[in-house]
């Protein structure tokens, strides 16, 4: 295994980049501290202390209340900005994107690459540091300068002078640690992890384990989430089908531009109509062979406005993609020549005949 | 610059769909033929109809093309699950029965425009239709995704058009040009015709073969068991051209 990490701010932090090079803080009242920034770190405002106290430690910080799902979509706009340049990618919320680049031809290029991309997302040059699995590449990365790369050859040699508390435990753990005079990860790697464990349980085990730079821990690959909507809300409900038609053809281009850099297909079409009055009515269908164009998303949908009687003039269009069919299946379809199933076909066939109506005609054998 | 972005993009692509994801197009396999058993076979120079690639038959009036189509569409029903005739009109398909058809792998689909008739013939070449007979043009738009999608599956498309458009005919690997050089005569009553079938492109074998066709018209009802091919190579004179120019429409 080839790692590497970039490290970058708390994704909480990367919300607001006008607050860059100042001492912020985030985290709910009475609760504790979610994130803080490098500056606010001399005045000893550690994570997960009680934000009273940071407040105290560091009255001159700004205070951001937490936003959970700012932060999620950060987090997967990284990763998928990442998403080609490793076979795996894992990106965390304390600002951390791991590359596995076993097996890439260039990594550094991939390293490269991912550098501007970190710095593009989140707006601050991100630490890297490449190591032979993700601990040891973490720790390599946070002794890095920002924009730049330490690479580690030999994991144990470079963990063994860096202290034990960086190793996953907690308060207490570390605590036992310091008693047993386990000070340095060298130290951790020297004891048998049968001892630690009698001491720290299953964690100790761990401990050990990371600290002999064996890399215990294996990323958990982030996949592109497999579902997709585009909706349009109208000024003015809309009556006209022409109308509808045209934005619907417009939200199915934009569907189909997403589909085609995830490299999916979609397995089930939906769309819904929402009135002025909340009420909606929605089609949905299930399509054996999976639609990702433009031309053949708006085919069904298209033929499905053509026909529909909404009861009231339409607020909304919403077109959902619930089960896309991952990329991985449909890349091994499109270079497995003359595979052609009966099945696929006889999809296509219906698909043609939802579409222009009665233009399929099957003569029987007398 | 884009070059390095390029290389990077087939890494990652190679990286997470292995190796055989992308593959160049010197790397290609050649096509593989399809043998009909009639004297196209000969023709193309491969032994077979290619699959995965655009033949187009053409020819003004009654030359022979459409017979010759519907015998390889015949014969395709009897080897193929599934063989498709997109019809912009003209398609009788009770002309077929005297070539003997296998009726339940046969589907039509009846294209009243042109822009139908693209959409019909690249979805199914793209799901892997066996045998695809394009009785009508298609716009140029659909022919990228006609040929992408044969090539991928391996169904054979033949077009039977009288004067293709400049697209259509540019997007064909193998083109016949059909000619009548004379009606058949039998009891003072026409019983067939004459035509020579000339290949006018070739991208798959070298081109320029060409043959005599002798073609009988079905007079009557005829039993299975007496079925015999209403499509001989008459006395074959293939003419063998000095140079081996392209021929490319």
């Amino acid at each position: 295994m080839r790692v590497c990490c970039g490290l970058t701010a708390h994704l909480e932090l990367a919300r607001r980049p006008d607050l860059y090079g100042t001492p912020v803080i985030v985290g709910r009242w009475d609760e504790h501290v979610v994130a803080a920034s490098e500056e606010t770190s001399a005045f000893g405002v550690l994570h997960g202390m009680a934000l009273r106290q940071a407040e105290h430690l560091c009255p001159q910080a700004t205070f951001v209340l937490p936003d959970e799902e700012a932060v999620v979509r950060i987090r997967e706009l990284i990763a998928a900005a990442l998403y080609d340049l490793a076979p795996v990618v894992e990106v965390r919320d304390e600002g951390i994107a791991w590359l596995d680049l076993s097996g890439v031809t260039n990594p550094g290029q991939s390293i490269r690459a991912a550098r501007h991309r970190l710095l593009r997302a989140i707006g601050r040059e991100p630490r890297l540091g490449l190591a032979p699995g993700p601990f040891s590449a973490r720790l390599a990365a946070a002794r890095a300068r920002p924009g730049r790369l330490l690479r580690v050859a030999d994991a144990r040699e470079f963990l063994a002078a860096l202290p034990s508390r960086e190793l996953p435990l907690d308060a207490e753990q570390r605590e036992r640690l310091d008693l047993l005079g386990l000070r340095t990860l060298g130290a951790v790697a020297s004891v048998g992890p049968r001892e630690l464990e009698s001491q720290l349980g299953r964690d100790g085990r761990h401990a050990v384990l990371l600290a002999r730079g064996l890399e215990p821990d294996q990323l958990d690959a982030w996949r592109p989430p497999l579902f997709t909507s585009a909706h349009r809300q109208f000024g003015e409900p809309v009556e006209d089908r022409e109308a509808l038609l045209f934005v619907a053809r417009a939200l199915c281009g934009d569907l189909a531009d997403e589909l085609g850099l995830r490299g999916a297909g979609a397995k089930h079409v939906r769309v819904r109509l929402i009135f002025d009055s909340t009420e909606s009515e929605k089609r949905e269908s299930i399509v054996r062979h999976p639609l990702s164009s433009a031309t053949e998303l708006f085919g069904l949908i298209g033929s499905w406005i053509k026909e529909w009687q909404p009861r009231a003039p339409i607020a909304e269009l919403w077109i959902d993609l619930p089960v896309l069919e991952a990329a991985g299946r449909r890349q091994l379809r499109l270079w497995a020549g003359g595979d052609g199933s009966s099945e696929e076909v006889t999809a296509a066939l219906e698909r043609l005949q939802e579409r222009f109506g009665d233009v399929i005609w099957q003569p029987l054998p007398a | 610059m884009q070059a390095q972005n390029l290389e990077l993009a087939i890494d990652s692509i190679r990286i997470r769909f292995g190796s055989q994801a992308l593959t160049r197009a010197a790397e290609l396999p050649p096509p593989r033929p399809w043998p009909s058993g009639t004297a196209v076979d000969r023709l193309t120079g491969i032994g077979g109809l290619p699959r995965g690639r655009l033949a187009l038959f053409t020819g003004n009036g009654t030359c022979g093309k459409l017979s010759l189509g519907l015998s390889l569409l015949a014969g395709a029903t009897r080897e193929f699950a599934h063989a498709m005739v997109i019809d912009g009109g003209g398609f009788d398909p009770w002309t077929l029965t005297s070539f003997s058809p296998e009726l339940g792998a046969l589907t039509v689909v009846r294209a009243p425009a042109p822009e139908i008739a693209g959409e019909a013939a690249a979805t199914l070449a793209r799901a892997g239709a066996g045998f695809l007979l394009l009785m009508c043009e298609i716009p140029e738009h659909w022919l990228g995704p006609l040929e992408s999608g044969a090539n991928r599956s391996g169904t054979v498309v033949v077009g039977v058009i009288d004067a293709p458009s400049r697209a259509l005919a540019h997007a064909s690997s193998f083109s016949l040009g059909f000619s009548r050089s004379d009606w058949i005569w039998e009891r003072g009553q026409l019983v067939g015709l004459r035509a020579s079938a000339r290949c006018v492109k070739n991208r798959v074998a070298p081109p320029l073969s060409e043959t005599e066709l002798e073609i009988r018209y079905p007079l009557s009802a005829q039993p299975l068991t007496d079925y015999t091919p209403r499509i001989n190579e008459a006395p074959i004179q293939v003419i063998e051209m000095e140079s081996c120019a392209s021929a490319v429409v």
